[in-house]
């Protein structure tokens, strides 16, 4: 048979205090110097969120200044350094490292049925790069920052910055290897650590993403690992590789650098798609459409995001031919991006949509994405961007990828599968009105900028006496910003609250398909009682079943999802037509 | 619904194999293709500076050979000799640690440690010599066009800094080297199950000098040999 | 006295390989020196070739014979090629310096038409007063 879904009344009673990870031993040591992938996620969980709250508090400086035409709140440096830590944080230690490092790394081996990743004690020290690396980099920070924005272009950062720069440069050096252990890992754990039966075709697309990830990490992050170190030994040993005045190229830097930023991008959204491949499967209740084709545009992306990064580079006096080349094949990497937005509309179409609060972070990274996306296009176009790059376009287009794709994804990824990894339910109308002030806060935060970027307002300024009418469309963008951070708070508060006292989940508490859903809420710390053996493609939902199903809840008492009851389910369990079970 | 297999630990005896792995050839391909993808991002690590090098050289052609003169060439041959060898030694303890032979397997270790410090001793005679003449590219550069052999001396500072920068990297790829295999040789001499029991942690140290082999392979020619421009 | 290993799935290499491959490989270092000092007929771009050549096969013999991939799974010589894949994917940089000699634009000329007013550098023009706007060069 198939691997399906366990529906809630299938389920064995259990005791609610079995043996699971997070009991198994209570311990700092033992979370300290853990081999288990479950609670290395949970200790990239903590941290990833403590530096995005650090991120979103510069952030907050940024739109606080710029509300007014002239420069009220910030000197020019001083900004230039708060953009700088913004960029930096945000990028390094939270977009690059969120999804693969908390959901990768606890879901990957479930979802093949293994018992961890193949490296455990790798695994381990990639969160401790992770820390030290972004402790690092806040000291550079804290020490007056670095003002040389998160690209660092040369002769600038190598020459003209302050000391700290090298301090940062360090420690982005450091966290480059966690990202790089973690690919090791999940890339030698797909090919190596599959449950019988788990052909490459019957993987969840999570699992895809995920080694389409590591591959990316594998190949793109050591040329920004050496190259920043360069930047580093230019700034403290006055080492000549990128000074002009010795006959170094500036522009070689930006290759370099971009080499590997442009990759980075797709390592911060490869996993998002894999997150939104799971939800929007599941909470269609309907097998993704096109599941061939999602793979294989997954490693088309990872590949052609090799080949485009002069797109960031058009206005930098590279070679005209050059960028007509990457422009072109920026726009054929937008087909396999594309190519999944298309499949899961497909997949909603005649699916049975259940909204609950993953679902809504799904249908919004949706649309969101695909703005960015679209936006994107104008700005691989050489001839459009040369006039929007160094814009707000440009602020504008990433932040809706990067927000509204990974981060939106991140919040969909941690509602859904919060219950599985904490066995805790949390409020879900909580949650869904989270995530509807998320939606409207990001929108009218970043629609604006497209507007006055497009009207020319330049990125990186703090003052914009010379365009007095953009401060509306600022004002208009710091408002949502304030909507977006306060909104972003409140899983805080409901999240802890289902720890303490939530009602506990079941295995199954979605009525989802996966073999993560087959093993308790929270797992056993070997995630199996005994080793899954799988015979067909994950994602088979029975759309007659599906169908019968979905027309005895109706019959019932509408419930509210939290007040799931098995024991009552059981007792009310409908008669339906005996499904092979083996 | 997934049926559940019986959960073996393959051959169970096998004090060797990690809770994670279902058999010993399991592991120890995971092992394998594990050091390589940490191989395959060394490639990439090395191979932007070659990328850097060959920009560069392909810009200033007649200085990078006239600064290149200065270069010790037969101090570099004889550190390539040296790595060449040490590889042959190395492979050889691999090859006796699969064949369970404790002996063999550190006395070959042992030449490679002396190889790697034979290595790292004529290094630093290189690189004493350059520093004496103040080759370090910076604001201390040399300003003797002797020294430079009449190159420009601005495009001699950057073959200068691509030459410490490349050679130096390598020389700390061999630092690290010389550590991990002194761990392994403790680990051989205290008789550690880890090591005895599985000949893969020797492998996999032993791919890592291969690879810092290859990577002087590439470096040798490309710094010390380079052609005359016409 | 052997401590015989638990797995003898794998294959162990007889030694001459090894040594056959040492031998062919210090050859093959001496061919290094020597063609560096040929001059060869087509220039030094074909001396570039040889020495490049050169050390290409010698990496070969290295990664096949002395790391074992010859007798490795699939799995791990499709990851040593993606690595050399991924490396020569780096030299696409270079086709930018190679093909800015076809540009139509000769960059900024001396003395050239700007649209814009000449700013002396370190001056500032038309910013309001009450702007925090502080000029390069003038401390930290």
């Amino acid at each position: 048979m198939s691997v399906t879904a366990v529906r809630p009344a299938d389920l064995p009673e259990k005791p609610p205090e079995t043996v699971n990870y997070l009991n198994v031993d209570h311990t700092i040591k033992s979370w300290l110097l853990t081999g288990d992938h479950k609670r290395i996620a949970i200790l990239y969980l903590i941290s990833v969120s403590f530096f995005f709250f650090l991120g979103s508090i510069a952030a907050g400086l940024i739109r606080y200044e710029l509300t007014a035409p002239a420069g009220w709140v910030l000197e020019s440096d001083t900004y230039n350094k708060v953009f700088s830590a913004h960029g930096v944080i945000m990028v390094f230690l939270f977009l690059v490292v969120a999804i693969p490092a908390v959901f990768g790394n606890w879901l990957l081996p479930v979802m093949i049925g293994a018992r961890d990743l193949a490296f455990p004690r790798l695994n381990l020290l990639s969160w401790y790069l992770y820390v030290i690396g972004g402790t690092l980099i806040m000291i550079g920070i804290i020490n007056g920052g670095t003002d040389s924005g998160w690209t660092f272009y040369t002769p600038y950062s190598s020459m003209y910055s302050n000391n700290n720069t090298a301090t940062v440069l360090l420690g982005i050096f450091i966290a480059g290897f966690s990202s790089i252990t973690t690919g090791i890992n999940f890339v030698v754990t797909t090919h190596k650590m599959r449950a019988p039966g788990m052909t490459w075709f019957r993987l969840p697309l999570f699992v895809w993403s995920m080694y389409a990830t590591g591959v990316v990490i594998l190949l793109g992050t050591p040329v920004v690992a050496i190259t920043l170190f360069l930047v580093v030994l230019e700034r403290t040993l006055q080492f000549p590789i990128f000074n002009p005045e010795l006959g170094g190229d500036p522009v070689l830097f930006q290759h370099l650098f971009w080499f590997y930023s442009h990759p980075a991008v797709y390592i911060m959204i490869l996993p998002a798609f894999a997150v939104q491949s799971e939800l929007i499967a599941n909470f269609a209740r309907k097998r993704i459409f096109g599941y061939h084709f999602v793979a294989f545009s997954t490693l088309a992306i990872a590949g052609l995001g090799f080949l485009v990064w002069g797109h960031h580079m058009f206005i930098s006096s590279q070679s005209m031919y050059q960028g007509v080349v990457f422009s072109l094949i920026t726009f054929l990497v937008a087909v396999p991006s594309a190519v999944k937005i298309f499949n899961w509309t497909a997949t909603l179409y005649k699916g049975n949509i259940s909204l609950h609060s993953p679902m809504y972070y799904a249908l919004g990274f949706m649309g969101l994405f695909t703005v960015g996306g679209l936006t994107g296009l104008f700005l691989g176009s050489m001839g459009t961007d040369v006039h929007l790059t160094g814009t707000y376009f440009i602020v504008a287009h990433f932040h809706y990828v990067m927000v509204g794709g990974t981060l939106t994804a991140f919040l969909g990824a941690l509602h859904y599968w919060w219950p599985k990894m904490t066995g805790r339910l949390y409020n879900d109308t909580l949650a869904k009105a989270t995530a509807i002030l998320v939606f409207l806060g990001f929108n009218l935060t970043f629609f604006p900028q497209f507007i006055i970027g497009f009207m020319g307002m330049p990125r990186r300024y703090h003052y914009y006496y010379f365009a007095p009418e953009y401060q509306a469309y600022h004002i208009m963008s710091t408002l949502g910003a304030t909507v977006l951070g306060l909104s972003l708070i409140l899983p805080a508060f409901y999240l802890t609250k289902s720890l303490i006292n939530g009602p506990r989940a079941s295995a199954n508490p979605w009525g989802a398909h996966g073999l993560e859903w087959n093993t308790t809420s929270p797992p056993p710390p070997h995630n199996f009682e005994e080793t899954p053996i799988v015979t067909d493609e994950v994602y088979d939902f029975d759309p007659v079943l599906e169908y019968e199903q979905d027309q005895e809840k109706k019959r019932r008492e509408p419930r509210h999802y939290d007040d799931f009851d098995p024991q009552a389910l059981a007792e009310n369990e409908p008669k339906l037509p005996d499904k092979e079970k083996n | 619904m997934a049926t559940l297999a019986h959960d073996g630990h393959g051959d169970g005896h096998n004090e060797a194999l990690h809770h994670q792995f279902e058999n010993i050839d399991q592991q120890n391909e995971s092992y394998v293709v594990g050091m390589w993808t940490f191989l395959v991002t060394e490639i990439m690590f090395f191979g932007t500076l070659f990328v850097i090098y060959t920009l560069y050289r392909s810009m200033y052609p007649m200085d990078f050979y006239l600064a290149h003169e200065h270069l010790n060439i037969q101090l570099g041959a004889i550190n390539t000799c040296i790595l060449l060898f040490s590889s042959w030694l190395m492979v050889m303890s691999v090859h006796w640690a699969q064949r369970g032979n404790r002996e063999k397997v550190l006395l070959y270790l042992g030449g490679v440690l002396a190889c790697a410090f034979g290595f790292l001793v004529i290094k630093y005679v290189e690189y004493g010599s350059k520093i004496k003449d103040k080759m370090v590219p910076g604001p201390n550069f040399t300003t003797d066009p002797e020294k430079v052999h009449g190159a420009n001396f601005n495009y001699a500072q950057l073959f200068y800094g691509l030459y410490f920068s490349m050679t130096g990297l390598h020389a700390i790829h061999v630092i690290v080297g010389i550590l991990i295999i002194a761990a392994l040789v403790r680990l051989w001499w205290i008789r550690a199950k880890s090591v005895v029991l599985d000949y893969i942690p020797t492998e996999l140290v032993g791919l890592y000098w291969h690879f810092v082999d290859l990577v002087w392979i590439f470096l040798f020619p490309l710094m010390y040999l380079i052609p005359k421009p016409h | 006295m052997a401590n015989t290993p638990l797995s003898h799935s794998h294959h162990v290499v007889p030694a001459r390989y090894y040594h056959i491959n040492l031998l062919v490989l210090a050859l093959l270092m001496g061919l290094t020196i020597a063609a560096a000092y040929w001059s060869a007929p087509g220039g030094v771009v074909v001396n570039n070739i040889i020495a490049v050549g050169i050390a290409s096969i010698k990496a070969y013999l290295v990664i096949l014979i002395f790391m074992g991939v010859k007798w490795a799974s699939p799995l791990t010589k499709v990851w040593v090629l993606a690595g050399f894949f991924g490396f020569s994917l780096m030299f696409i940089v270079l086709c930018d310096y190679m093909t800015r000699q076809f540009e139509p634009a000769n960059g900024w000329v001396k003395n050239g038409q700007s649209a814009y007013p000449p700013v002396r550098p370190g001056s500032v023009q038309n910013v309001p007063d009450n702007v925090n706007f502080r000029p390069r060069g003038s401390g930290n």
